[in-house]
């Protein structure tokens, strides 16, 4: 869904407590540069929305990182 | 669903009121989430003033609040000078490099790191502000 969102980028999702809810979405795209970590969090959230709205994320850690 | 203006405008006071402000679940005497409770022990190792709102009483009411305010409906949230700086994950990047303590003025500790044990019992800070549920 993040590569969808944000074409070239690399991601890297680990599942923090092995339930499948509690993720960590480690994204390094070119669309960060120049932006502000709570941008860049906010484009990483915007493309997995859907997720969180029906339940079955209940919690993403983010680290982004410029390409 | 529009946020509550009432509480909305209760929010807007509240940030303006307070240089440093953390809405978080539960307290910093008793975080309610991990996230929460991280957030809160970077904060205390900043040694810097700050206000905290337990959201658990007022969650979906607040989420809507934020989501208009910032775009931003998860939580902790902290906000420095009336302005989202981020969640958990956001401020102990900043933490770690530095930019945290630059951004509040505060002398960088020794040592920085994250911590992940639960607060000191005794800390520093103005007692949690309450904001009633609309």
């Amino acid at each position: 869904m993040i590569t969808d969102a944000l074409p070239g980028a690399e991601v890297e999702v680990v599942d923090e407590t092995g339930g499948g809810d509690h993720l960590r979405a480690i994204v390094r795209a070119p669309q960060f540069e120049g932006k502000s970590r709570v941008d860049q969090h906010r484009m990483v959230r915007a493309a997995v929305q859907p997720r969180m709205d029906d339940g079955s994320i209940h919690a993403l850690s983010i680290t982004t990182k410029p390409a | 669903m529009p946020a509550n203006p009432e509480l909305k405008q209760k929010v807007e006071e509240v940030l303006h009121e307070n240089r440093v402000l953390l809405f978080m679940k539960g307290t910093p005497e008793m975080p309610r989430c991990g996230f929460s409770m991280r957030l809160v022990g970077v904060l205390e190792q900043m040694r810097t003033e700050y206000g905290a709102i337990d959201v658990l009483p007022i969650l979906d009411p607040l989420r809507e609040v934020t989501g208009e305010i910032s775009d931003w409906r998860t939580f902790p949230q902290l906000y420095v000078n009336g302005e989202l700086v981020g969640g958990c994950d956001i401020v102990e990047e900043m933490f770690e490099s530095g930019e945290l303590a630059e951004l509040l003025g505060v002398q960088q500790p020794e040592a920085a790191s994250a911590p992940s044990q639960a607060p000191p019992a005794d800390p520093q800070q103005s007692p949690p502000l309450q904001v009633d549920g609309s």
